[in-house]
C-alpha cells in the first residue's frame, strides 16, 4: 500500500519535471508536484489510502532528508565565510522580528474574524 | 580508510547515524535549539572534513536517501488537504499576513545586510532566503545572486529561524497552531515546516501553505520585479 502511494508521489514529481521543462522553469519540479497533488485531493475531497500511508511515512522524516542538501553549506565560498557575521546577524535580526511579527499578526486576524462571525 | 569513506554506504550510514543521534538528542534535552536538522548536518559535516571526504562524493552517495526528498515534498500535500477547511476559512487572514510578513522579511534582511556593508552580490542572494530550500537557487540565479550562496543562506535561515522559533513565538504569546506554523513556514521554510508538522497536523498544514505559496509567489515576482 504504501509503495502505490509512493508510486503516486513520484509520478507527480515526474508530471512536475516534465512541466518545468517545457512550461515553468522558475519552479522546482517537487513544488509543481506539490501542487497538482493538492488540486486533486481538493477535487476528489478526501486523501486515498495510499497517498495517506506514504505521506505518514515520509513527512516524519523530513529533517532527515533535508539533511543532505543542507549539509552542502561546507561548499559555501570564501566569499560567504569572509561575509558570514554579516549575514548571520542580518539573519538573525530580521528574524527577531518577522517570527513574532508573521505569527502575532495572523493569530490577531484570527481573533477579529472569530469575533466577528 | 579511503575505501571504506569513498564507499557509497558511508555516506548513507553517515547520514542516518547523524539523524539517529539528532533525534536522541533533541528528544533527551528537550532543547528546542538543538534542532534535527542543524545536529544532524553539523554532525555530517564534521565527519566529512576529518575523514577527508569532500560534498560531492558524499553527496553521490548519499542520493538514495536525498531523492525522497522530491516525493516527500509532493507529500504535503496531504497535511494540506487535511486542514483545507480551515485553510478557506482563513483564506484572506493568511493571505495578509503571507504578504505582509514576506513583504517585510526581505526589506528587513535587505536593508540590515546593507546597514551592514554587505556585499552586494550576497545582499542580493538574501533577497529570495524566505523561499523555500529547492525553489531558492534557480530564483536567486536569475537575478544575479550566487547560487549556491542562496541555498546556504536558506539553510542558515532555516536554521536559525526553527531554532529560535519556539521561544520567539512564547515570547509574543502565539499559541494558535495556524499562526505558529504559518510564521515557521514564512521564516523557515521545510526546515521550519518539518519542525511544525512535530508541533501537530494543523501547525504543519499551515507552514506547509506558506512556504509553497511563497515560495511560488517570489518565483513569479521576484525577476519581474528586480527585472
Amino acid at each position: 500500500m504504501m509503495v502505490r502511494g509512493l508510486f503516486w508521489l513520484v509520478v507527480l514529481q515526474l508530471f512536475g519535471v516534465a512541466l518545468n521543462h517545457w512550461l515553468l522553469p522558475m519552479l522546482p519540479a517537487s513544488i509543481i508536484g506539490l501542487l497538482l497533488l493538492s488540486v486533486w485531493l481538493m477535487w476528489r475531497g478526501a486523501v486515498p489510502e495510499p497517498l495517506q500511508q506514504a505521506a505518514g511515512g515520509l513527512l516524519p522524516y523530513l529533517p532527515l532528508l533535508l539533511a543532505v542538501p543542507a549539509s552542502g553549506i561546507m561548499t559555501s565560498s570564501d566569499l560567504l565565510l569572509g561575509e558570514l557575521p554579516v549575514i548571520a546577524t542580518a539573519l538573525v535580526l530580521s528574524l527577531l522580528v518577522t517570527v513574532p511579527f508573521c505569527g502575532w499578526l495572523l493569530q490577531t486576524l484570527i481573533r477579529r474574524q472569530e469575533r466577528k462571525g | 580508510m579511503t575505501l571504506l569513506t569513498h564507499h557509497p554506504l558511508f555516506a548513507i550510514a553517515l547520514t542516518l547515524a547523524a539523524f539517529l543521534i539528532a533525534a536522541w538528542l533533541y528528544r533527551r534535552s528537550g532543547w528546542l535549539v538543538l534542532q534535527p536538522v542543524l545536529v544532524s548536518v553539523t554532525l555530517i559535516v564534521a565527519t566529512l572534513l576529518l575523514c577527508g571526504v569532500d560534498y560531492a562524493t558524499y553527496r553521490a552517495g548519499a542520493e538514495p536517501v536525498a531523492w525522497l526528498l522530491g516525493p516527500a515534498t509532493v507529500a504535503l500535500a496531504v497535511p494540506l488537504q487535511h486542514n483545507i477547511k480551515r485553510i478557506r476559512q482563513l483564506f484572506w487572514p493568511v493571505l495578509i499576513t503571507l504578504t505582509a510578513g514576506g513583504v517585510l522579511s526581505v526589506a528587513l534582511t535587505l536593508a540590515i545586510g546593507w546597514a551592514l556593508g554587505a556585499d552586494w552580490s550576497v545582499v542580493m542572494s538574501l533577497a529570495p532566503k524566505f523561499v523555500t530550500m529547492p525553489i531558492a537557487m534557480p530564483v536567486a540565479e536569475q537575478i544575479g545572486g550566487v547560487a549556491s550562496l542562496a541555498a546556504v543562506m536558506v539553510m542558515l535561515t532555516g536554521v536559525i529561524g526553527t531554532a529560535m522559533g519556539p521561544l520567539l513565538l512564547r515570547w509574543a504569546g502565539v499559541d494558535h497552531p495556524a499562526a505558529r506554523g504559518l510564521s515557521y513556514g514564512i521564516n523557515a521554510h521545510a526546515i521550519g515546516t518539518a519542525h511544525a508538522l512535530q508541533e501537530g497536523e494543523e501547525c504543519g498544514a499551515f507552514a506547509a501553505l506558506a512556504m509553497s505559496l511563497l515560495g511560488i509567489g517570489t518565483a513569479l515576482l521576484l525577476p519581474l520585479l528586480l527585472a
